[in-house]
């Protein structure tokens, strides 16, 4: 060993003790801590996590990395999480609406409830909306039924589980005649409703360049509130059918982990949402301000969640 | 329209030294970690997106496709040199080029691909760049109906590629549609076939059962041909001919029909988001190989089976980003990780990304220019180097590419499970091959598969279930026309070009 490797080493030892002391009140995880996000690469939940996770980093110096684990809109990852041991080294990210439709509809196969886990916060609220071609003879979710009912069915294109339920449910009542054409994303859904395949279909923001454009039009807000670009369009809810999706982003670990540890993750994460670098990809990736309702309202709101499932969506 | 300022102005911003640099430095990382097996350029570039945050758009965009058009270069390095392509498209190269390789030219046989890699690809990056918006409508035109016809179209195209038994080229096709439907059904999300993995949920990790059907399987196929001797991967002779280890202009020129109608095919394929690369690598090597006036020779090392997948697969990418720009639809993972870039960024494609964003794009643009040129010219030196590598010893090279595909795997998938389905593939890939079953049949109809059933279900939904409405769609109509007359013409083709007659009665 040469000198300067010595030197080198002792150095590297004294920072480390240094630093040790500084925090030593404060909790770490022992080693990586994960950030697991539940879709695949390339989706704004992945963009997202990919970013948090590296402001993360940055902020606590803790070792942190984003890996994919895909499977169920978070029910593989969630799965995965809530069997590991409560050592804090791990946190997932999802969106409520497939874990709640998947609690409710295949509960019993499931291994894990909602106690599984516990919650650290949320980062964004995602604003669903109905959308229709410009040109197409309807305004609002009225005028739409009116529409199938003269028309013997309307083709909805609809890219995921809650947005056909959704349809499904108005379609129970009104007895429209929706049919669903099932697509890969919302990019596609305003594809079909450019190439005038549908007359209309959801848009979690893929929606707005065209709204700006003039080439669609929205229909209905399909969440539980108006959308903050469009204060005037009803919601499916004010437009007389009790149903709704309110899709958040959110935070969880496995239950059972260390308060401390807890608060520290829940610390971390809050820090780093608050930054302007996650303030701005959250602008970004959703159209909507970072939200973060923190541990114990992101808690209810999946329990008042679940619940809204099942009474709304049960067949 | 833009106008002709605003175009200059972003070619101009993207030809300086810096953006230069990043667009190097991708291209580089995308050869590099394309030719290593089992880690892709999606990989690296899901890796580097968040650390583009604190880039200008440009040079941050420009550098992640540095890195995809450098991946697809390099993709072709594993398949030629050692027959374990890490991606279906490139399976399509190896069926050529790793012959090729064996026969001791394994340079002039990844010259070839890199040549008619860059030719495809230049060619869609010129049709983006002229034509992108009224193709653009025109692929809005081309609704759920039509792309389900138009895959019907390709799966008659490439019966081409079944071998001399019918049979056993069908059992592979449906096997590889069996496995694409295990996950949820895409219309109301129940799951199908997981027993209980919800790892499962969204189908059968896609990295896993190519690396291990095409790399692992062949990995270790060799593995057990090893006799204790020690051989490289790859035989090098030096034969004293140059021309051995290059490709001629008059190799080159021979092949500008093949590469010609595999860029055509790619780029429209590539427009039309969803079908993807695969099927256009493969489409244009069926095509080549039955309009070829020697189809024996394909399969054994003939340069137009190298030219015809390359040049195809190529294509994809450019005109991928044709509705990725116009609609913000992304036709590969790659296409999605660009469009996560953008939103980074603050910028959305869609209808007003030319108007607002024109300078951008026209710099992006200049951007894939200089990827392109930077391809070939790092690909000529990167080749010599890979070649190199591979004439190490087989056991040290096999066992190396074994670990990198279970790391490169396990960091795609997420972890483990994602090995053990590669391990599962890799076995079945391996008793495939073993009684003759075409594991590359297998493949397209896996990759195809579900796109075929969500155009299938969309079609139904559209027509109401109702077969007769197809009339309202002539485009739909002709293609499936179109169908028949392939589908008759190749099987007859490759029927009687395969078997000697006196064999195929007892068949």
């Amino acid at each position: 060993m040469t000198l300067t490797t010595k030197l080198t080493g002792l150095l590297a030892g004294a920072v480390m003790a240094l630093a040790t002391a500084a925090t030593a009140a404060d909790w770490k995880p022992s080693g990586t801590l994960r950030l697991q996000i539940g879709f695949g690469a390339g989706g704004s939940t992945d963009t997202m996590g990919r970013v948090i996770a590296k402001v993360m980093k940055e902020q606590t110096g803790w070792n942190i990395i984003a890996e994919n684990k895909t499977g169920g809109g978070g029910v593989a990852m969630f799965t995965g999480i809530s069997k590991m041991p409560p050592k804090g080294n791990v946190i997932g990210m999802g969106v409520n609406m497939p874990i709640m439709i998947n609690l409710v509809k295949r509960g019993d196969q499931l291994p894990f409830d909602l106690d599984s886990f516990d919650y650290l916060g949320t980062v964004a609220h995602a604003q669903l909306a109905l959308v229709a071609s410009a040109d197409a003879p309807f305004d609002d979710i009225a005028g739409m039924v009116e529409y199938a009912k003269a028309n013997d069915g309307l083709p909805i294109a609809f890219s995921a589980a809650p947005q056909k339920f959704l349809m499904s449910a108005v379609d129970k009542e009104a007895g429209a005649g929706f049919r669903y054409v099932s697509t890969k994303g919302g990019a596609e859904n305003m594809k079909l409703i450019l190439g005038g395949q549908v007359l209309a279909g959801f848009g979690s923001g893929e929606h707005l360049q065209y709204l700006e454009s003039g080439d669609v039009k929205m229909i209905a807000s399909a969440n539980d509130s108006r959308h903050n670009y469009a204060p005037d369009t009803q919601t499916v809810r004010e437009a007389g059918y009790d149903v709704y999706v309110d899709p958040y982003f959110f935070f969880a670990t496995t239950a059972g982990t260390d308060p401390e540890a807890l608060a520290a993750l829940t610390k971390a994460l809050s820090d780093a949402i608050a930054s302007d670098e996650v303030a701005e990809v959250v602008k970004n990736a959703t159209q909507t301000e970072a939200l973060n309702l923190g541990p114990d309202t992101t808690k209810q709101m999946l329990v008042d969640g679940v619940e809204n499932v099942r009474v709304l969506f049960a067949d | 329209m833009v106008d002709l300022a605003t175009i200059l102005a972003g070619f101009a911003d993207a030809f300086t030294l810096w953006n230069l640099a990043f667009v190097l430095f991708g291209v580089v990382l995308g050869q590099f970690v394309g030719a290593v097996p089992g880690i892709g350029p999606v990989m690296a570039m899901a890796i580097a997106i968040p650390f583009t945050f604190g880039l200008d758009p440009l040079p941050a965009i420009a550098f992640l496709v540095g890195v995809n058009k450098g991946g697809l270069v390099g993709g072709a390095v594993p398949a030629v040199l050692m027959n374990t392509p890490g991606t279906p498209d490139a399976a399509a190269t190896a069926m050529d080029g790793y012959p090729l390789a064996r026969a001791g030219k394994p340079l002039k046989a990844t010259k070839m691909a890199l040549f008619s890699s860059v030719t495809g690809d230049t060619f869609s990056d010129i049709v983006l760049i002229t034509v992108s918006a009224p193709l653009a409508i025109l692929a809005l035109r081309m609704g759920p109906v039509e792309i389900f016809a138009l895959m019907i179209f390709a799966f008659s195209v490439l019966s081409g590629l079944i071998g001399n038994s019918l049979i056993k080229g069908i059992i592979a096709a449906a096997l590889g549609l069996l496995c694409a439907s295990i996950g949820s059904d895409p219309e109301n999300y129940t799951p199908r076939l997981i027993f209980g993995y919800f790892e499962l949920f969204d189908g059968l990790p896609l990295p896993s059962v190519a690396i291990g059907m095409l790399a692992i399987s062949e990995i270790l196929r060799r593995l057990s041909q090893i006799r204790g001797d020690m051989r490289g991967a790859i035989e090098l002779h030096d034969t004293g001919n140059p021309d051995d280890r290059r490709v001629t202009w008059a190799e080159y020129w021979g092949c500008r029909f093949t590469m010609l109608r595999g860029a055509v095919i790619g780029t429209i394929l590539g427009a039309l988001p969803g079908i993807g690369s695969t099927a256009a690598a493969f489409m244009s090597y069926a095509s080549a190989k039955t309009t070829s006036k020697e189809p024996e020779t394909f399969g054994k090392g003939n340069l137009h089976g190298i030219a015809a997948a390359e040049s195809a697969n190529s294509a994809v990418v450019g005109s991928n980003l044709i509705p990725l720009l116009t609609l913000g639809i992304p036709g590969s993972v790659g296409a999605a990780l660009i469009i996560s870039a953008f939103m980074i960024h603050g910028i959305q494609p869609g209808p007003l990304l030319f108007q607002d964003q024109g300078r951008l794009i026209y710099g992006l643009f200049g951007a894939m220019i200089m990827a392109n040129l930077l391809n070939l010219w790092v690909g000529q030196l990167g080749l010599r180097f890979w070649v190199k590598v591979v004439s190490a010893p087989e056991s040290i090279i096999f066992a190396s590419a074994l670990l990198l595909c279970i790391v490169g795997v396990s960091m795609a998938t997420g972890g483990i499970f994602g090995v053990a389905i590669m391990l599962i593939f890799a076995g079945l890939g391996y008793l495939m091959t073993s009684f003759g079953f075409s594991v590359v049949i297998f493949i397209i109809a896996f990759f195809l598969g579900p796109r075929f059933e969500i155009s299938l279900s969309q079609s139904l939904a559209l027509m109401n279930g109702d077969w007769s409405k197809l009339v309202n769609y002539p485009i739909a109509l002709a293609l499936l026309a179109l169908s028949m007359v392939s589908l008759i013409w190749f099987l007859s083709r490759t029927q009687s070009d395969d078997l000697p007659p006196e064999t195929s009665i007892e068949e």
